[in-house]
């Protein structure tokens, strides 16, 4: 047990010993109560794997999106198998990972293909950060079956994911892994976006507020960018090609030209 | 006078022969008698004998009188006298003095102390007509009055009628500028059966003339999409010059273009384009200012009219905060090919904390103003989850409900921000939501709510997905159910759809409508009818209930043609004055079925405000009426329709047609001398230019046609000599006057 770990499984004893459940503090955030929540943030289980690797960083995402935007959204997250019948209740999806995981069955697959071809998004977030193996390399088998026809490509920064609400010029994470996402596209959107560069691991706070994890070698500009990164595609999901617009793009042009 | 004459008979060796043996026989008698007689008896009887003889063999050469009477013929003259609208230009430049076609016209038939046409009248049976577009009688006393006023020249088929109905003997003078604009062509007459002798008004030489021609435009456009008008400048006697060309809409100009005529004559195509930002009928005009020396310049100047009708649908929505709903509805809007979809999502809340400098977000400002002054080039506003209390002062709410007032679509969608949970209960815009709020209703979420389809949701176009009532039915049961409703008091207009929660009896209005002043609106109270897409399609059911009632609902709102209750279906016809318009119109009841006769009343108002209200008869098909109508004058008409059924108004629609006549008299004003000399050549006449017709003229014209037929008619009776009686009474009484000589001197 290294000093981190020791640290933070005593203070769960404390906070139990005082009667504070770890996840209260997200669950009982003073906002949660009879609010409108417009966003739930859904993860996928599947079997295999650790389909969970980055367990507290939803929470902080969530304020932290809330913080910014103008979106209700739950600090709870909601974890959902594909088979799961609620699984259209909830059109963003993420599904994280490191190690392999086992393959989804024909009826996950027809489920997944038919959530994202008829407006549905998925996040995927590579926790390991090793091109190849592990995690990456079963979601990209698994890709394969759903979209056979076609290939991952690199989303450009002019992508309307990237512009959805920053200008994003930097792709953050705990591990500079990959300087640009990757996406499949389905018409003229692009339901399914990878990030190679453990989203969540530079979302996650323990319960005592500290981040769990450093951000290397960025430090806490890449975490930054990793918000903003999480906000942006969350925002591209609810609101589509959005800043694609015309009447955005004038904007959109002088802003980053400066 | 009568005249002898022999006509036959015996030939001429025959009547010698006879004449010899009769001076023989009379020789013997001659001697025989001087036996008896002195010879001045003997001379008298054979004189007398002689006589009879001569009489006699005269017979035999069959003598006639033959009598001659000549009549003289009055010919059949027809004089075509042309009153179109272009007798009313300038003869010419020169000498004449401004004086039109018509008046020469006039000037030679009626000038002088003998006027012409009165010596035609004394000398010939004289029939007068004047053609434009038709072709008419006119008097003598007539003449004098005649104005250039027809809107068209049928030329070739005055002429054809003319030469049908008169005698091989007619001749025909035509008096004209040549300018021929009916259907007929030359081409048609290989010959003409009684010759025609042309009178051509109007010199081609020093004519000037600038003009705007074969202007091709299209009767309607769609407003954003660009317009290309063609048209031809052509000019005459005006090289050398510039002018400029003015293309206005009303008072404004739009462009202007400098035209160089560097040739004579001169003639070159010319291409604009506009691009209208509103809906509606738009006046254009393009315009050529008046040369020195223009002989006509009422053709220097093209009016037109353009209807421009929206191709898309523009949609502007206002969203509170991204959402499912927005992500959704969006989807259904993109989709729509006709749907033009504008929208402003509020990212964020004046209370969002801000992490970055502003260059470093997507997000713009608002462009509140903008929006209101560009407010009558959308045709729906959308509230989505929009609450009016950060963004929107009364001013602007005031503004939007006009907007719908007259003849926009609003519609509100729900969410936390929306209805009494937005503050509209004291906005501006309470009065023309479709539902009664209190200030009191909330929101409410986490709730389970099945809808159904209310009475007037059956056939209302907003919620008939599919057109056999009973899957539509079945398809509002299958729907997903909804977890969010905003609360109010209750419904102000239709309500189409029901919310209740299970198995209760009681529900709340889900989705009303209400039509408000001009316009029109709609509440839908909930923000998760993304479930219905999206949960459908988990379910492995279609999206299509919630795409099609978004679409549906905007096309409603928005008075789509197709989706109201009076259409107006075609209008047949050519449109020209004198010629009938027929009109097809359908009417709908509230539940989109046929309306019963007496439903509908039809109304033209002409250019010039004239109101007409037209007689309806129902056509063969159910709930379609018809109406004719014959426009009197050029312009543009407006067909109004409105709809009752018991005392309630089912809707209304209107319709612009142009009325306009096809010659184009006014187009081109130059003398067409050439067709008036092919005329005279193909019928065996000749053409003469007004200038140069004098009395020498008059007689050629006789000449020809006397060398043609005959002006008299010879009359010959033969009266032979034998039927005359004295002829026979004077053989008698010489017979009769030798026997008395012969008893006397006792021969007998």
């Amino acid at each position: 047990m290294n000093r981190r770990k020791f640290l933070r499984t005593l203070s769960y004893g404390l906070l139990v010993a005082n009667g504070i459940s770890p996840k209260g503090l997200h669950a009982s955030h003073p906002r949660e109560k009879d609010r409108s929540v417009q966003f739930v943030f859904a993860q996928v289980k599947y079997r295999g794997g650790d389909w969970n690797p980055r367990p507290l960083s939803i929470g902080p995402f969530m304020e932290e999106l809330m913080r910014r935007t103008s979106i209700e959204a739950s600090t709870s997250r909601h974890a959902v198998s594909l088979t799961d019948p609620n699984l259209f209740s909830y059109p963003f999806l993420y599904i994280s990972g490191k190690y392999e995981f086992d393959p989804f069955s024909a009826e996950e697959i027809a489920v997944l293909r038919r959530f994202l071809y008829y407006g549905g998004s998925l996040l995927a977030d590579d926790a390991l950060g090793q091109p190849g193996y592990g995690f990456d390399k079963s979601l990209r088998r698994e890709m394969k079956k759903v979209f056979p026809e076609k290939e991952f490509k690199r989303i450009p920064s002019s992508h309307a994911a990237m512009r959805s609400y920053y200008l994003l010029k930097r792709i953050g994470g705990r591990r500079m892994i990959s300087p640009y996402l990757e996406g499949i596209a389905v018409g003229n959107t692009t339901p399914l976006i990878y990030c190679h560069n453990d989203l969540g691991g530079a979302w996650e706070r323990d319960q005592l507020g500290s981040w769990v994890y450093p951000c290397t070698p960025g430090g806490e500009q890449q975490r930054k960018d990793a918000f903003h990164v999480g906000i942006n595609l969350i925002l591209y999901a609810m609101t589509g090609n959005y800043k694609e617009d015309l009447i955005h793009a004038p904007f959109i042009r002088k802003r980053l030209q400066r | 006078m009568d005249k002898l004459t022999f006509i036959g008979g015996l030939p001429s060796w025959g009547l010698i022969l006879i004449a010899l043996g009769t001076f023989a026989l009379l020789v013997y008698q001659f001697v025989g008698l001087r036996e008896h007689l002195s010879l001045r008896q003997s001379a008298l009887l054979v004189s007398l004998r002689g006589s009879v003889y001569a009489l006699l063999i005269l017979f035999l050469t069959h003598p006639v009188f033959v009598e001659e009477r000549v009549t003289q013929l009055r010919r059949p003259l027809v004089l075509l006298l042309d009153t179109s609208e272009s007798m009313g230009f300038p003869a010419s430049q020169q000498a004449n003095g401004g004086k039109s076609r018509i008046e020469i016209l006039k000037e030679k038939l009626l000038g002088g102390n003998d006027p012409l046409i009165q010596r035609l009248a004394r000398d010939y049976d004289l029939r007068l007509y004047q053609f434009n577009t038709t072709l008419q009688p006119v008097g003598l006393e007539s003449v004098g009055d005649l104005t250039a006023h027809g809107k068209g020249t049928r030329l070739l088929e005055a002429l054809g009628q003319v030469g049908r109905d008169s005698p091989s003997t007619a001749g025909i003078i035509l008096l004209s500028d040549g300018i021929a604009n009916g259907t007929q062509s030359l081409e048609t007459f290989s010959s003409l059966p009684i010759p025609v002798f042309t009178v051509s008004i109007g010199e081609v030489k020093g004519f000037t003339d600038l003009r705007i021609a074969n202007l091709r435009v299209p009767e309607f456009a769609f407003r954003g999409r660009e317009i290309k008008m063609d048209f031809t400048i052509e000019a005459y006697g005006l090289e050398g010059k510039e002018v400029p060309l003015y293309f206005t809409r009303g008072r404004n100009l739009i462009s202007t273009r400098s035209i160089t005529i560097d040739r004579d004559p001169f003639k070159e195509q010319i291409s604009l384009t506009y691009t209208p930002k509103e809906i509606g009928p738009h006046s254009f005009s393009l315009k050529l200012p008046s040369q020195a020396g223009e002989q006509i310049t009422q053709n220097n100047q093209k009016d037109f009219k353009i209807d421009v009708q929206r191709d898309k649908i523009r949609v502007l929505s206002l969203s509170g905060s991204p959402s499912w709903n927005y992500r959704f509805l969006r989807l259904a809007l993109k989709q729509d090919p006709f749907i033009d979809l504008i929208s402003f999502v509020f990212l964020r809340t004046p209370t969002d904390a801000v992490d970055v400098p502003e260059n470093q977000l997507s997000l713009i400002p608002f462009p509140i103003d903008e929006i209101l002054q560009e407010l009558e080039n959308f045709d729906l506003i959308i509230f989505d989850n929009f609450s009016h209390r950060s963004y929107f002062n009364a001013t602007y709410l005031e503004k939007i409900r006009d907007f719908v007032q007259e003849g926009g679509g609003f519609a509100m969608l729900g969410g936390i921000r929306s209805f009494d949970s937005g503050g509209y209960f004291d906005s501006p815009l309470n009065g023309l939501l479709a539902v009664e709020l209190d200030g009191k209703g909330g929101y409410q979420m986490n709730t389970n709510l099945h809808t159904s389809l209310a009475s007037a949701g059956k056939a209302h176009p907003v919620t008939r997905i599919f057109p056999d009532p009973r899957a539509n039915e079945e398809a509002w049961k299958q729907i997903p159910s909804l977890t969010t409703f905003n609360r109010v008091v209750g419904p102000k207009g239709e309500v189409l759809l029901w919310a209740a929660r299970d198995n209760a009896s009681r529900g709340w209005p889900l989705l009303t409508v209400k039509k408000f002043g001009k316009g029109r609106t709609l509440a839908l109270l909930s923000d998760d009818l993304w479930r219905w897409n999206f949960i459908a399609v988990g379910e492995q059911e279609s999206s299509q209930v919630h795409q099609r009632l978004i679409r549906q609902a905007v096309r409603w709102l928005t008075q789509e043609s197709l989706f109201e209750q009076v259409q107006i279906i075609s209008m047949e016809g050519s449109k020209s004055p004198g010629e009938q318009v027929e009109f097809l119109v359908r009417v709908l009841k509230d539940d989109f079925t046929p309306a019963p006769q007496g439903a509908i009343q039809l109304r033209v108002t002409g250019p010039d405000g004239e109101q007409i209200p037209l007689e309806v008869v129902p056509s063969t098909t159910e709930g379609e009426y018809t109406a004719v109508f014959t426009p009197t004058q050029e312009g543009t008409y407006e067909l109004a329709a409105e709809g009752e059924l018991s005392g309630k108004n089912l809707g209304k629609n209107k319709k612009n047609f142009v009325v306009s006549f096809s010659h184009a008299e006014i187009e081109d004003g130059r003398p067409r001398v050439d067709l008036l000399t092919r005329i005279a050549e193909i019928s065996q006449g000749y053409s003469i230019p007004v200038s140069q017709w004098s009395d020498k003229s008059w007689r050629e014209i006789i000449t020809k046609l006397k060398s043609r037929s005959p002006s008299e008619i010879v009359e010959r009776r033969e009266n032979p000599l034998w039927s005359s009686p004295w002829i026979l009474a004077l053989i008698l009484l010489l017979l009769g006057f030798e026997w008395w000589q012969r008893r006397s001197w006792g021969l007998i």
